[in-house]
């Protein structure tokens, strides 16, 4: 089977699972409190006759294609949510597609740099302690990691503030940019940035400790390898045994594992969004929630489906990438 | 009989299985060999790290299972003179030089003061705000002979009549009235209160400034000049007339406006507690009314007839007997209600949650509130009691979701894993569509959408559930993992050639073997679901107030305010969990390591 016939096969696959999910997502949509036609019809329940009231709501009802049966809803539900139309956001006032873009970007930018940071970190780190394996600097590193992927996000947060924004005052408690800024191009940029440093050290801090045991733990396993010796045996530099032999092999098992970190990186930003009052899509989910604006919590919903599964499909991308012989299962 | 056959034909199963694992060894050498258990346990005990987390996580787990019945808790309980109290126990460590030379002592919010009989003051305790420290130099006040102590600030009065204030300037509790300032009058009695401050005239004449928005006070006509004695809650204040009759200073009606008629002209002493009022008349006798939800009103009956004075705290009342003895009763919380026997007093000073008394011969005996180990939180709440009843909250919680999701991983592992095919197959697609759901997410929408209908105890249930149903996969991949492997073994042929039926094999035979692995996995991922259910209260999708967890007691600590100026709201509480979740986790690594020999080489 090649490497083309697999991945479509993962993405048909996919596709049913994106199905099964969706019927659980109107499940929920179906289950969410308040009758959508009297949210719709607004106090005009109070100004008209009870008979005129009626009629009206029978045929909003109608408009709203309620009265049809449960399937042929959901068919058109879901057409609405893939074309893009999630609905009239209560709390903004506007449609949702309208107000979706600069959260997304916010969050996505510091998820984004979160991931560099905590790769830039991590595998360099677990290579080396897999290296000097049950030395003083492993020992340490492993119990530094144990500390870092132990301790609630909110907790690390608490003491990020506390540290870095309170006792000495480097970087801004909370929002995206400076109040009254009026700075543009690399000035606001700077400024973000700034504003970005605390919740992406937060972030980053539970996912180092992760991942570097991920990567320690890929790379004792592969050092271990008859073919690891051959190398060495065949008076290769360490250096070339490490990072092309070894590594390129530890790299299976750390694809997977990190694929369910990012999609969970991606959650738990929700968090940090909440701590440091960063406007994304975490944020907004909650605010929608508090609010009862049911179009904007479903539509965020709906993105972390479809993040979630893109991070399965780019996981099959990754394997074949980094495994040839993932062709040959199935 | 034939239910008797089956057994002896599993547990011959068991044991010709035992003998393949074992292999042929001569049974004279077992006793010298370690089983496998013992090996695990051993190589667990000689770990340094797993044995500190499992003695840190076991006393944490203890102290939250035990402690909270010798520190009972009222989730319901606040109080906003309590708010913010820093930790520490000096709220009754009267100073060495004032213990024999008091001359008056008063008790405030988290702090006291008392002057000695040369007019020096003095401050202890939790002080609620910075500037009750400026006490005025002597040669500004001159020779100080009362004093009293409020919710935070200090009203004292000096040989001369003139009256001074310092602590919370704001509301108006800087602006005494000229006639006060000015000195030349005699007063009788002064009380810093809620935001208030009152002072008696021995005239009769009542002057009260500060903020009266919560007391709302109104002098009926003709008590203006006829005052002898007033007493002050943070609801209410009540005047005794010098004809012996109560008279309450506020136009509404209360249960403290309720006076029984029969005592009216007739009463000597006056106190008020935050839910009741009290008179002693003449002859002795305590009445009280109002409300009674901490016994306020259950006036002990040995005490009737003897009474001589009376005072009152926020929930207890202090009274003295004709023979110089003291004796409390009300809400006894914090030993408030504990007055020492067999000392015979001169003056008593309740307030709050404490009471000072100077004896006859001169010194100060003081019982009640001495502090709080771990601070107050913004309502005024013990957080240490908080603490131990929000840990058995988060563990119990961690707890029953990682039961219900070892159960459905190992069902559905083991089925998975054992019949392979088509079943497998199944089962491994609805695996996967589970932990493709985003978790954090679906929980908050889930608990949102569905908490919204039901009681918070429901809501708790909820989240367990919520948690355990969609954490399964992991070890439902584990287990099938695991099963894979055994079901090639020889013991496993063996016992289907003895005719087990399939769930005897996969439960009773395959289970065992894979117990280790399970148990390991679910250490972690109590870690994890403690994360998670506290990650949830934080943001407020959890358990929510009053019920205490450790998530939501930080949920009041997100600004910058709280995080510099009251350290021990999210210190203590962080620390706990992050102590709790890391010895976990290093309970699971060690006992990883010491099931698997391979990974220990890592």
């Amino acid at each position: 089977m090649g490497k083309g016939r697999y991945l479509l096969k993962r993405l048909i696959y996919i596709i049913f699972v994106f199905f099964i999910i969706s019927i659980l997502m109107f499940a929920i949509y179906k289950s969410m409190p308040g009758d959508p036609v009297e949210i719709m019809l607004g106090d005009s329940k109070t100004t008209m006759k009870p008979d005129a009231y009626q009629a009206l709501y029978d045929k909003t009802r109608e408009s709203l294609g309620l009265d049809e049966p449960l399937p042929v809803q959901y068919l058109s539900w879901m057409g609405n949510m893939l074309t893009g139309e999630f609905g009239y956001s209560t709390q903004y006032k506007q449609e949702v597609i309208n107000i979706i873009g600069a959260p997304m970007a916010n969050t996505v930018i510091l998820n984004i740099l979160t991931m560099f940071v905590v790769f830039i970190i991590a595998v360099p780190l677990g290579i080396l302690t897999a290296v000097r394996k049950n030395g003083v600097f492993d020992k340490t590193v492993q119990v530094l990691t144990i500390v870092g992927y132990s301790i609630p996000t909110f907790i690390i947060a608490l003491l990020a503030i506390f540290l870095l924004a309170v006792k000495i005052p480097i970087f801004p408690i909370s929002g995206v940019r400076s109040a009254g800024s009026t700075a543009t191009g690399l000035a606001a940029a700077l400024d973000m940035l700034r504003h970005m440093v605390l919740p992406v050290l937060v972030m980053s801090v539970s996912g180092i400790g992760g991942i570097t045991r991920y990567v320690r733990a890929a790379m004792i396993d592969v050092l271990r390898m008859d073919y690891i010796k051959t190398a060495r045996a065949k008076g290769l530099r360490e250096k070339t045994v490490i990072y092309i032999h070894a590594f390129r092999n530890a790299l299976i098992p750390v694809v997977t594992i990190t694929t369910w970190w990012i999609i969970g990186l991606f959650g738990g930003s929700i968090v940090i969004e909440s701590v440091f009052l960063w406007p994304g899509l975490g944020k907004m989910l909650i605010d929608g929630l508090m609010q009862r604006d049911f179009a904007v919590v479903l539509t965020m919903q709906m993105f972390y489906v479809v993040l979630s599964l893109a991070g399965n499909v780019i996981m099959d991308i990754a394997y074949t990438l980094v495994d040839p012989r993932v062709r040959l299962e199935n | 009989m034939r239910n008797n056959k089956k057994k002896t034909r599993r547990s011959t199963a068991a044991t010709a299985a035992q003998r393949m694992v074992l292999g042929g060894l001569p049974q004279e050498e077992e006793e010298i060999l370690q089983s496998p258990l013992q090996m695990v346990i051993s190589s667990f005990v000689r770990d340094k790290i797993a044995m500190i987390g499992v003695i840190l996580f076991t006393f944490i787990f203890l102290c939250c299972v035990f402690l909270p019945y010798f520190f009972p808790i009222d989730l319901y309980y606040q109080d906003v003179t309590q708010a913010n109290v820093a930790p520490g126990f000096g709220m009754l460590s009267v100073p060495t030089q004032l213990k024999n030379n008091a001359q008056d002592l008063s008790v405030g919010s988290s702090f006291s003061v008392g002057l000695d009989k040369d007019g020096n003051v003095y401050e202890w305790g939790t002080f609620p705000n910075e500037k009750l420290k400026n006490i005025p130099s002597t040669s500004e006040t001159g020779k100080l002979v009362q004093i009293s102590a409020g919710l935070d600030h200090i009203v004292a009065v000096n040989e001369d009549g003139q009256v001074f204030t310092w602590g919370n300037d704001r509301m108006g509790l800087a602006s005494i009235p000229m006639e006060l300032r000015s000195g030349g009058n005699d007063i009788k009695q002064i009380l810093a209160g809620y935001q208030i401050s009152l002072a008696l005239t021995e005239d009769g004449e009542m002057y009260n400034w500060g903020s009266d928005y919560l007391l709302s006070i109104t002098y009926p006509e003709g008590v203006q000049g006829n005052i002898d004695k007033f007493a002050a809650s943070t609801n209410i204040v009540m005047a005794l007339t010098k004809d012996g009759e109560v008279v309450p200073l506020t136009n509404k009606t209360s249960a403290y406006t309720n006076i029984p008629e029969e005592i009216q002209g007739n009463v000597v002493d006056l106190a008020l507690t935050d839910e009741s009022a009290a008179a002693v008349t003449a002859d002795g006798t305590v009445y009280a009314w109002g409300n009674n939800i901490k016994k306020t009103l259950d006036i002990p009956e040995e005490i009737q007839g003897q009474v001589v004075s009376l005072t009152g705290g926020r929930y207890h009342y202090t009274a003295i007997l004709q023979d110089g003895t003291v004796y409390s009763w009300g809400d006894n919380t914090h030993g408030q209600a504990d007055a020492p026997s067999g000392t015979t007093v001169a003056s008593v000073d309740s307030g709050y949650y404490a009471n000072y008394a100077i004896t006859q011969d001169g010194t100060v005996v003081a019982w009640g509130l001495k502090g709080y180990l771990m601070g107050t939180d913004a309502l005024g709440r013990d957080l240490f009691r908080r603490i131990l009843v929000g840990g058995r909250m988060t563990m119990t919680v961690g707890a029953i979701a990682v039961i219900i999701s070892s159960f459905i991983g190992i069902v559905i592992g083991g089925i998975s894993g054992y019949k392979g095919g088509k079943v497998d197959n199944l089962l491994m697609r609805l695996t996967e569509i589970v932990s493709s759901i985003p978790f954090l997410p679906f929980c908050i929408i889930l608990s949102s959408i569905l908490g919204n209908k039901i009681s918070e105890t429901q809501r708790i249930i909820l989240i367990m559930c919520i948690l355990g149903l969609l954490s399964w996969p992991g070890i439902a991949r584990l287990v099938r993992g695991s099963v894979l492997a055994e079901r090639e073994q020889e013991f496993v042929t063996a016992a289907k050639a003895l005719g087990v039926r399939e769930l005897g094999i996969i439960f009773r035979h395959i289970l065992p073997n894979i117990i280790t692995v399970i148990i390991v996995n679910a250490t972690l991922s109590f870690a994890t679901c403690m994360l998670t259910e506290s990650s949830l209260s934080f943001i407020g999708f959890g358990v929510n107030e009053p019920n205490a967890t450790w998530g939501n007691m930080l949920t009041g600590a997100q600004n910058g305010q709280v995080i510099e100026n009251y350290w021990w709201r999210w210190v203590f509480p962080a620390l706990m969990l992050g102590i709790c979740t890391i010895s976990i986790n290093c309970i699971g690594d060690g006992l990883r390591d010491a099931i698997d020999p391979k990974s220990k080489e890592r």
